[in-house]
């Protein structure tokens, strides 16, 4: 069975290409193909996902066939799987199978149907990519794609400037970090000399690598992570991603992509293992994106940018998890996190298909009008707020444990947030479903979404109630992922039960609160917001971090600008034109020269060979009178010689 | 009479005919003058002969061919003086100077 996991990218990528080249003829566009498709890989996965849970399965599996050699290095195409490996397997089939599902009644009509599908499977086969693939440079590969695909689909409606605008910004700023990423992963090549995750996990094992140098290599990849997973300060670009449709937002930048650095730092945790400062570099980024982001939601109007925060601040959580040394947390975390965020978007994707806008203050007692999208819409709540027995409560408890067990500021840093979480999901919950209609026109119209969206709502909301108390029970998933190595700091003693209780405790106490205050007086928020209008507004300008960006690169467009004007009115001058005319110069030199000294040679030659020959002339008169007299005299004179000797 | 006393006449006769042919204009002049030179060289030969060799013939041998060589000469000599003086109506040298570049 594991011998056939490769098949899953390649069936993918081959969908991806005929859905674009044949989905005019094949049933319902080339969508049946995509399902098909995802469905396979989902039973797959789901079977190693239990077959790995029942201990049946030799864990980790490789295999690779020889793919180039540039000199010392021979580039390997393989597979790797492992614990991490499948669990991830898992999370991305099961998330793309349920979203090209509803996707069927969300992109209903779509002109671009056909290349919608397309792009789903291209990104699904990618995403497939990184999660087996044991090379570093195939997984980059993979995780390009995966960026090339966000950029498709977030610009899938580019007829929408605000939408091809925020395709170009996710892609150029995933793209500032992915520069980090192939610095850091050539830096590793040069340590380990190698681009296989094995061989680099083994290498770290066994102590090969300097803790220092690994730090480097590590932070340096972590920039390829900040920029993928949103991450403080390169979160800019998931919260205009949101311009997509919402099953890609549900997809891409719920529950996969974005959840691609996470990934990544916990396939190269040994490496990360090995220094006290990469683990702090990437525990300390991942709280204050924790904090910051989930700050932004408690501001925010829009239905899916408060998602959009949410998870920004949920990456973030995973990262601080994987940070203080809790793999298994992070990715429990990463795992529950992508079923009740998925659920959470394609409900609010379900709400705005109904309503037609995404401003939560044109929506309000929806409840009544979709009552299937309310459930699954509050069971996704919960979760996501922490609220026992629901999955989010599990994973977060742990991963709060981890971070008190490490330092204690970490962890009030993330309790603060859980609270904050509960907070403003009860806010956005509220303010769609409860309350009066804000909007009488929008509600007259709104209806309960069709069987094929709301069918895969079910489905995620009895994955958000489930899985975390499935997975947690005997420590099922710690079974799965889970770091053998040594960290590199000590760890405190902390009491489970207490971090469990108190975070129940607060994430209810925040929630209800959130309730009543949104419900009942939401004329104190109002209030509130007009009188700390400063943090109210920073909030909205996300820290002032767009403008930031925006300057740097309006700096950067002038600093072009200055070099073009460098380039034209100086370097240009001096460099090309200066030689060309030190080189006109000289030639008229060398052509002075050439006219004064070598052609006056040839002519003085001439001069005076002709100066000679009129010498010579002289003598011959041409009268024979004047020869003879010449030869008397010659004569004469030999004969005087003659007699005289 | 000596053998010196004709080499002198020799000479003397010699040293007319060069003069007369480096100073003459008139080509006919310079004719005479080569005969003039022509015939010193004869009577050198004669008097060698006569004084030296009595018995030999060789020299009187030369001379007679000399004597003939300048009956010749001097036939195709005026002929062609003839010859120049129909074209340039002159007998002056220096005016024979056609084939000059």
């Amino acid at each position: 069975m594991l011998e056939y996991v490769f098949i899953l990218p390649l069936l993918s990528f081959a969908a991806a290409g005929l859905i674009l080249a044949f989905g005019k003829w094949l049933p319902w566009k080339g969508a049946s193909l995509g399902i098909a498709v995802a469905s396979w890989g989902f039973v797959q996965a789901a079977m190693l996902f239990f077959k790995a849970l029942q201990g049946g399965l030799t864990l980790p599996y490789e295999v690779s066939i020889p793919w180039f050699n540039a000199g010392f290095l021979s580039a390997t195409l393989g597979v790797y799987v492992d614990g991490l490996t499948i669990a991830m397997l898992l999370v991305v089939t099961t998330v793309s199978l349920l979203m090209q599902i509803y996707s069927l009644g969300y992109m209903h009509g779509d002109p671009r149907f056909k290349r919608y599908y397309a792009y789903v499977a291209l990104f699904t086969a990618s995403m497939l990519g990184v999660t087996i693939s044991n090379n570093m440079m195939v997984f980059f590969m993979c995780w390009e794609l995966v960026g090339v695909c966000s950029y498709l689909l977030i610009g899938f409606w580019f007829e929408k400037a605000s939408a091809a605008s925020a395709g170009k910004k996710a892609f150029i700023t995933t793209k500032l970090g992915d520069l980090g990423f192939l610095a850091g992963l050539l830096f590793l090549f040069t340590l380990t000399g190698t681009f296989q995750i094995s061989a680099i996990m083994e290498q770290a094992h066994a102590g090969l690598l300097l803790p220092g140098a690994a730090a480097i290599a590590c932070i340096l990849l972590f920039f390829g992570a900040v920029g993928k997973s949103a991450q403080f300060p390169l979160f800019i670009w998931l919260p205009d991603a949101m311009e997509g449709p919402s099953p890609v937002s549900a997809l891409i930048h719920a529950a996969t992509m974005v959840a691609a650095g996470v990934y990544m730092v916990a396939r190269l945790y040994p490496v990360y293992a090995l220094s006290t400062v990469a683990m702090d570099t990437v525990a300390w980024t991942g709280a204050i994106t924790a904090i910051s982001a989930a700050a932004m939601a408690l501001v925010c109007f829009d239905l899916k940018r408060v998602l959009a925060f949410s998870t920004i601040s949920q990456l973030g959580y995973m990262m601080l998890s994987l940070g203080v040394g809790g793999l298994t947390a992070g990715m429990f975390h990463l795992t529950t996190h992508a079923y009740f965020k998925a659920l959470l978007f394609l409900a609010a994707g379900s709400v705005i298909h109904a309503m037609h806008t995404n401003d939560m203050r044109e929506m309000g007692g929806l409840k009544a009008k979709m009552p299937v999208t309310w459930i699954t819409f509050l069971l996704g709540t919960l979760a996501l707020a922490g609220i026992p027995p629901f999955s989010g409560f599990f994973s977060k408890d742990e991963i709060l444990a981890a971070a008190l067990a490490r330092n204690p500021w970490l962890y009030f840093i993330g309790a603060a947030t859980a609270a904050m979480t509960a907070f403003y999901m009860a806010r956005a919950f509220v303010m769609t479903f409860h309350g009066e209609p804000r909007d009488a026109h929008k509600f007259d119209h709104a209806h309960e979404s069709p069987l094929v969206m709301t069918g895969p709502l079910m489905f995620l909301a009895f994955l958000s109630l489930v899985s975390g108390w499935a997975l947690a029970r005997h420590e099922l998933f710690e079974k799965l992922v889970s770091f053998e190595g040594v960290l590199p700091f000590g760890l405190a003693e902390v009491s489970k039960l207490k971090v469990e209780v108190s975070s129940a405790l607060l994430a209810a106490v925040s929630m209800l609160f959130g309730a009543w205050l949104y419900k009942s007086r939401p004329d104190i928020p109002a209030a509130f917001r007009k009188k700390f209008s400063f943090f109210a507004d920073m909030l909205d300008a996300r820290y002032g971090l767009d403008a930031f960006f925006l300057a740097f690169v309006a700096l950067g467009d002038r600093l072009a600008r200055l070099l073009v004007k460098l380039d034209f009115d100086f370097l240009d001058q001096i460099a090309i034109d200066g030689w060309a005319w030190l080189g006109l110069k000289l030639s008229q030199l060398q052509g002075r020269f050439d006219n004064a000294v070598v052609d006056g040679a040839v002519d003085e030659t001439g001069a005076i060979a002709m100066a000679g020959g009129r010498l010579a002339r002289l003598a011959q008169t041409g009268l024979v009178q004047n020869y003879l007299l010449v030869v008397a005299i010659a004569l004469s004179l030999f004969a005087a010689i003659t007699f005289l000797i | 009479m000596t053998l010196e006393h004709y080499l002198a006449l020799s000479a003397i006769l010699f040293a007319i005919g060069l003069f007369g042919v480096l100073t003459r204009r008139n080509i006919i002049g310079i004719l005479m003058s080569v005969e003039l030179m022509l015939n010193a060289a004869n009577i050198n030969f004669a008097a060698f002969n006569r004084f030296l060799h009595f018995d030999a013939a060789v020299g009187n041998t030369s001379v007679i061919f000399i004597i003939t060589l300048a009956a010749a000469e001097v036939v195709v000599g005026l002929a062609l003086v003839m010859a120049i003086y129909k074209n340039l109506h002159t007998v002056y040298v220096e005016k024979y100077n056609i084939l000059k570049g």
